[in-house]
């Protein structure tokens, strides 16, 4: 089962625990929080980097890295799992050496007039799309209405670059965009969507 | 450029966090991170934004050969992975040199009455965190003498500590496997006195983590630990 966001803190309080005392050596608890994380730091690092040697050394790499620098996690300036996932994406975005391993994404089909319409909508593959994920992701109020703020090009966009960690240049490839299009649609996305965001926490703390 | 400029940190963490920020800008990016708590701050407030998407890849289990070559990395278990062996148990160990005190201290009894005075155990606590660390401390070290019976504990500062006001310093016995039990908090400036009963029993190393004033409001460890030092037997 996929986490939805709104599980994300909750998942967050046990992972603080196991973090901290894996930060003071705690092997038992290090163990337990490679059990509890690893299925969804793969499949951030699977998702990014589709060799799946490579991204099995990827995880090594992250969970050692967890491992020495778990002291240095402060629970109260960020969510476990937030952290975990940050490394396990830098990680994986480092491990992309163009020639090496390309991420294979779908064939790129033009973009369509149709604003509602998705590039992916016709393709026949069972596997999620970027934008089926965005959609499941935005299940949570804020998320989704924000991510439906966007348009579909700004949404395609941020997804592809975010879940399958294209560059812009690949991004633009795979819409068949400008180069200049597309890191525009990037930029204006991140910009509504922390607007948004930002929005929805503050009338969160009003209203509490 | 200017980094602390609200506007740019802002961009540039957007950027790195949602993975388009790419090659040499990116590993420039991670450089500067260090010396800018604008483009941190920025970086942080960005995963917290998007992280959450992640939240909708269905999870999958990493093959049983990832965490063998994670614990043989990091030497958390020989490189055959059975049982600990009898002799390996830490539980005997402690037996032995228990029944080894024990006769030592018998052969003292008889050999010189009364006997001397044991001399204090003195842990040096050393800092985990590189400079620069956003706790906002300076590296630095604390001492912690144990009397010989562990019924008392003095810690000192060996140099210059400085924390924030809103936290505080908690002192931790740590056991050679199990959770680590608090010792209590302590001060950044001074001596404190720790009275906590047997101090070193079932304790390999002391530490002092980053709390909340008032200490850890889980009874574990919340924030970064700071110093680390180990007790030797």
């Amino acid at each position: 089962m996929a986490t939805t966001p709104n599980d994300w803190s909750e998942r967050s309080k046990e992972l603080s625990e196991l973090l901290a005392r894996s930060g003071l050596g705690d092997r038992q608890a290090f163990a337990r929080l490679y059990e509890r994380s690893s299925a969804h730091l793969f499949a951030v690092v699977l998702r990014i980097n589709r060799d799946r040697a490579q991204a099995e050394d990827v995880l090594q790499e992250v969970y050692v890295n967890v491992w020495r620098a778990a002291q240095t996690f402060d629970a109260a300036q960020s969510q476990p799992l937030t952290w975990l996932t940050s490394i396990a994406r830098n990680r994986a975005i480092d491990s992309l050496r163009r020639k090496q391993t390309e991420p294979q994404t779908q064939p790129a089909l033009l973009l369509n007039d149709d604003e509602d319409k998705d590039v992916y909508d016709d393709l026949p593959d069972d596997a999620p799309t970027p934008l089926e994920m965005l959609s499941r992701a935005s299940d949570a109020r804020a998320l989704s209405h924000c991510m439906d703020a966007l348009s579909a090009p700004q949404r395609q966009s941020v997804a592809l670059a975010f879940y399958d960690g294209l560059s812009h240049a690949e991004v633009a490839e795979q819409m068949r965009q400008p180069l200049g299009t597309v890191k525009s649609w990037v930029r204006r996305a991140l910009q509504s969507l922390k607007a948004c965001l930002d929005g929805a926490v503050l009338r969160d703390a009003r209203g509490a | 450029m200017d980094y602390s400029r609200p506007e740019l940190a802002d961009r540039l963490g957007a950027e790195y966090v949602a993975g388009t920020l790419r090659g040499p800008a990116r590993r420039r990016f991670e450089a500067l991170l260090g010396g800018h708590p604008a483009l941190r701050a920025a970086v942080r407030a960005w995963q917290d934004r998007l992280m959450p998407l992640s939240a909708s890849l269905a999870p999958v289990a990493p093959p049983a050969r990832v965490w063998q070559r994670i614990e043989a990395r990091l030497g958390l278990r020989p490189a055959v992975a059975a049982a600990p062996r009898w002799w390996a148990r830490l539980a005997v160990w402690r037996g032995l040199t228990g029944a080894a005190t024990a006769m030592a201290l018998a052969l003292t009894l008889i050999v010189a009455s009364p006997p001397p005075a044991q001399a204090p155990i003195v842990v040096v606590l050393s800092a985990t965190a590189p400079a620069g660390q956003p706790g906002a401390i300076a590296p630095a070290s604390f001492v912690a003498s144990i009397s010989a019976d562990g019924r008392a504990m003095v810690t000192r500062p060996l140099t210059q500590v400085s924390v924030q006001p809103d936290r505080a310093l908690e002192l931790w016995a740590l056991p050679p496997s199990g959770a680590p039990r608090s010792l209590g908090l302590i001060s950044s400036s001074g001596a404190t006195v720790v009275r906590k009963g047997k101090v070193l029993q079932d304790t390999a190393a002391f530490a002092v983590s980053l709390e909340p004033p008032g200490g850890s409001p889980t009874g574990l460890p919340t924030g970064p630990v700071l110093y680390v030092g180990k007790l030797s037997s």
